[in-house]
């Protein structure tokens, strides 16, 4: 593997392409926290004008499977940092290993995910006619789970848009040669997969603890 | 910059090098994507335009004269919406800004060429898709989507148009970010920050609001389908949910997009004034930063479109007072661009007629929108016509004559031909004339009470309405001629020098088309981005070495 | 690796300490832990202080403009006097006890 970058693309060096790359992925990843930001502004609101509802609808949620599920992905992301570290120093099957781990507890957080949904599903937590929480604070619990099905469901697309990179991720590793762009794509996956992580560390106490008690 | 022009002129030009159609659908040429989505906005114009006809048709009228009220909501809708989001808000900088940016930088692409070529094939699949929602019923909701009239009221295609929105923004953060990691990481050797032209630095600034503020719009839209889905949701007033915080969401992100309609024309202009000027841009540094500022400042100021709609008294006296702000550097750059014409030797081709057209619109729009900005007055001219004239003028009168300036402006490095000059000014003057006519009449309408968005009105309106519409066909005359005599200067027109403005620029010292790979060899900079004295002396010593003929 | 596995265990310790500080109803302290565990992945996983300047740059303006939409957007909501369907209006900003 030459250090010579693509003759036709716009870099001197791969050392400049790979810290580009880096960089947009930053920047994209600011974006991104603009789009959870909107979601957070109306948790930030409704969580205060709302108040009573909106706790009545924290409290309705099951916080042993939002528990293990954090642990599940704070797991995830600490073990896809070690591949990104392996494969830093050229260990690709390592690497390999590692990202498929780290995808694996993906899974199983998304598995655990849809469990809880359809739990709440039959429990009428679901925004609607039959709506399980009556009384005063109905409306504001209806708002609760309105937004909570709404940012589970978006941070649940990303886990598997996640999921899916990490599997471009081994399947590319599989080529011949894959390089020090490869590298380059396991560290930006990374990132996107620890900012998945990252955003739940935000919504897990908005959702299950935050008002509680 | 050293380089003589004549040493960098290589051979091959990009746009026939492989002419095959598969090349240029899978092209990651930053030059071939813009020709892709010149083509593909071209389009979406005459669309919105077409809405914009039927609109004007309808009030020449007092009862209306073609359109039943429903679909004039439906049309006026539309003319929104495509105009909005398919034609002004990707306009300059998916065109020009991916074909200059790199010339301009001395690059050999955009950081991420393949990025680049989805948010085309993004911005492709959006527009059909709002397309496809219109045409097949439309929506009433007006461009802003405000609940609950199109969660719960609204009888028409809400998904499909709300849905090609939502992805039309992917494309415009993909082309954001594009342009800003490449103006950080890509500048040819010796490009400085303060070297560079200051079209970089107005689709620096945009791009800034295209990736901070186009994601809020995305999540807004999101919470809408989902409301206009399950008819339960964040916005129902029914559940003590707040629809005006629907409202603060799409301001936040439809605000800093008016400055997303009107940066990029500003960086057009600087460009257009100084070479036609001959001279370099006053307060260069004070012009470049007030684009920064503009697109800062413009996140702040979103509440002066709620005045009226019951946020609370102290929230939007911050907002009114913010909104002042953005005047200071929106005029800091008309008084540079004035102060750079000044006792300069103006030469009055199209692209300079079009940019002094845009001085003057958008001055206009400008200043009546401190009438919108002042709590008092806002309460009496917010929903009539005057709203209406006043972002005509910065949009219209200001954005689209920068795109057309800037049109006729690189045409010749784009394509290789010049345009013929005597029809450029003639239809720059059309547009010109026609726009003021249009528009002009409408600030009288609305400040005399004739409120927006309604299909008839009372018959004390009907001759500014007439003028209105009689200005808006000169518009449309105005706005096919280009059409026509840039396809024919395809064919026809004289082959373009690799500098014919005599501008400086990176882009310039290429050949016209470029090569490929924009440059022979990576250029380096070595002065200032105006440097008209070094140009015209390596011109002169060009014209004496060359041989007499 | 060994930092990665401190940095796991940092996590899982704020992790309990949020759920401790549910039970007692110290929303604050919930909130608090919860930076802390966003710092400690941006710092420990996504190694921002070892990815190029720009990246920072880039962070730091996307942390800006949240701040912007968060405390901007709630303005209106926070301040609002009037124009409430059900509930008692509000006055107060979240910080402010009532
Ligand atoms: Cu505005």
């Amino acid at each position: 593997m030459s250090d010579a970058a693509d003759p036709h693309g716009p870099y001197e060096t791969l050392r400049h392409q790979e810290e580009t790359t880096i960089a947009g992925m930053w920047l994209f990843l600011a974006s991104e926290s603009l789009l959870f930001g909107g979601l957070f502004l109306v948790s930030l609101i409704y969580a205060h004008t709302r108040a009573n509802g909106w706790a009545a609808g924290v409290r309705h949620t099951d916080l042993v499977i939002g528990g293990v599920n954090t642990v599940i992905l704070i797991t995830s992301s600490a073990i896809y940092t070690l591949a990104v570290e392996a494969a830093r120093q050229d260990h690709k099957r390592r690497a390999v290993q590692a990202a498929m781990t780290a995808a694996a507890l993906g899974l199983v957080f998304l598995l655990l995910k849809a469990f809880e949904w359809s739990k709440e599903f039959k429990e009428h937590l679901f925004p609607g006619t039959h709506f399980a929480i009556t009384g005063a604070d109905a409306g504001g619990a209806q708002l609760f789970y309105s937004f909570y099905f709404l940012a589970t469901f978006l941070h649940a697309v990303h886990m598997i848009v996640g999921t899916g990179l990490i599997a471009w991720i081994c399947l590319r590793a599989g080529k011949v040669n894959p390089g020090k762009s490869w590298n380059t794509s396991v560290e930006i996956v990374g990132l996107y997969w620890s900012f998945v992580d990252l955003v739940w560390m935000i919504l897990f106490p908005v959702l299950y603890l935050v008002g509680r008690t | 910059m050293t380089e003589t022009p004549a040493s960098l002129f290589p051979e091959r030009s990009y746009l026939w090098q492989d002419g095959t159609l598969r090349s240029w659908l899978l092209t990651t040429d930053h030059k071939r994507i813009a020709l892709l989505y010149l083509v593909t906005i071209t389009v979406f114009f005459a669309t919105g335009s077409i809405g914009a006809a039927l609109i004007r048709l309808q009030l020449i009228e007092p009862g209306g004269m073609i359109l039943s009220d429903e679909t004039y909501s439906r049309m006026f809708t539309m003319h929104g919406i495509v105009m909005v989001w398919l034609f002004l808000v990707p306009s300059i900088p998916v065109t020009f800004g991916n074909f200059l940016v790199p010339l301009m930088l001395g690059a050999r692409d955009l950081a991420f060429p393949r990025l680049n070529l989805l948010s085309w094939y993004l911005f492709v699949a959006s527009g059909l898709l709002v397309l496809y929602g219109l045409f097949r019923g439309g929506l009433e909701t007006g461009w802003t989507f405000y609940t609950p009239l199109s969660t719960d009221y609204t009888q028409g295609r809400v998904l499909p148009v709300v849905a090609g929105v939502f992805l039309s923004g992917f494309s415009s953060i993909a082309t954001g970010v594009n342009i800003i990691v490449s103006i950080h990481q890509l500048r040819a050797p010796g490009m400085t920050w303060y070297r560079m032209p200051l079209m970089l630095w107005a689709l620096y600034a945009t791009s800034v609001i295209f990736v901070l503020a186009t994601p809020v719009l995305s999540i807004t839209l999101l919470l809408l389908a989902f409301e206009h889905i399950f008819r339960v949701g964040v916005f129902d007033p029914a559940l003590g949910g707040d629809p005006l915080l629907f409202q603060h969401l799409f301001w936040f992100y439809s605000h800093p997009a008016v400055y997303i309609m009107i940066l990029p024309g500003m960086g057009v202009v600087s460009e257009i004034v100084s070479t036609f000027c001959h001279k370099p841009i006053f307060g260069y540094r004070f012009v470049a930063w007030s684009s920064i500022s503009i697109a800062a400042i413009g996140f702040l100021v979103w509440g002066h479109h709620m005045f009226v709609a019951g946020t609370s008294l102290y929230a939007a006296i911050v907002f009114s007072m913010l909104s002042f702000l953005v005047s200071v550097p929106s005029a800091i750059k008309v008084f540079n661009w004035l102060g750079t014409m000044h006792g300069g030797s103006i030469r009055l081709d199209a692209p300079m007629l079009y940019a002094m057209g845009f001085i003057g619109l958008f001055t206009v729009g400008g200043l009546t929108g401190l009438f919108l900005a002042s709590l008092a007055s806002d309460v009496h001219l917010t929903q009539t016509y005057f709203v209406v004239a006043h972002f005509h003028y910065i949009m219209v009168g200001g954005m689209v004559s920068a795109y057309f300036g800037g049109l006729h402006y690189w045409w010749p490095k784009i394509t290789g031909r010049m345009y013929p000059e005597m029809w450029g000014r003639i239809a720059a003057a059309l547009i010109f004339f026609g726009f003021n006519l249009t528009f002009f009449p409408q600030f009288i309408l609305g400040y005399e009470g004739m409120p927006r968005r309604y299909a008839t009105y009372p018959e004390q309106f009907q001759v500014l309405n007439v003028l209105s519409s009689a200005g808006a066909s000169i518009l449309a005359v105005a706005y096919v001629l280009p059409l026509v005599y840039f396809t024919w200067s395809l064919f026809k027109g004289a082959r373009a020098p690799g500098n014919p403005w005599a501008a400086t620029g990176l882009e310039w010292q290429t050949s016209s088309p470029p090569p490929t790979e924009n440059f022979a060899r990576t250029p380096e900079v070595t002065s200032g981005p105006y440097d008209y004295a070094t140009l015209d002396r390596l011109n002169r010593t060009a014209a004496e070495e060359a041989p007499h003929v | 690796m060994g930092r990665i596995f401190l940095c796991w265990s940092m996590l899982l310790l704020l992790l309990a300490g949020e759920i401790v500080a549910t039970q007692s109803g110290l929303d604050r302290m919930i909130c608090a832990l919860a930076v802390l565990m966003v710092l400690i992945i941006v710092i420990g996983f996504m190694k921002i202080f070892q990815a190029p300047s720009l990246a920072i740059i880039f962070a730091v303006a996307g942390l800006f403009w949240l701040g912007v939409l968060l405390m901007l957007g709630s303005l209106d909501s926070f301040t609002r006097t009037s124009f409430f369907t059900s509930g008692l209006p509000v006055s107060h900003w979240p910080w402010q006890s009532v």
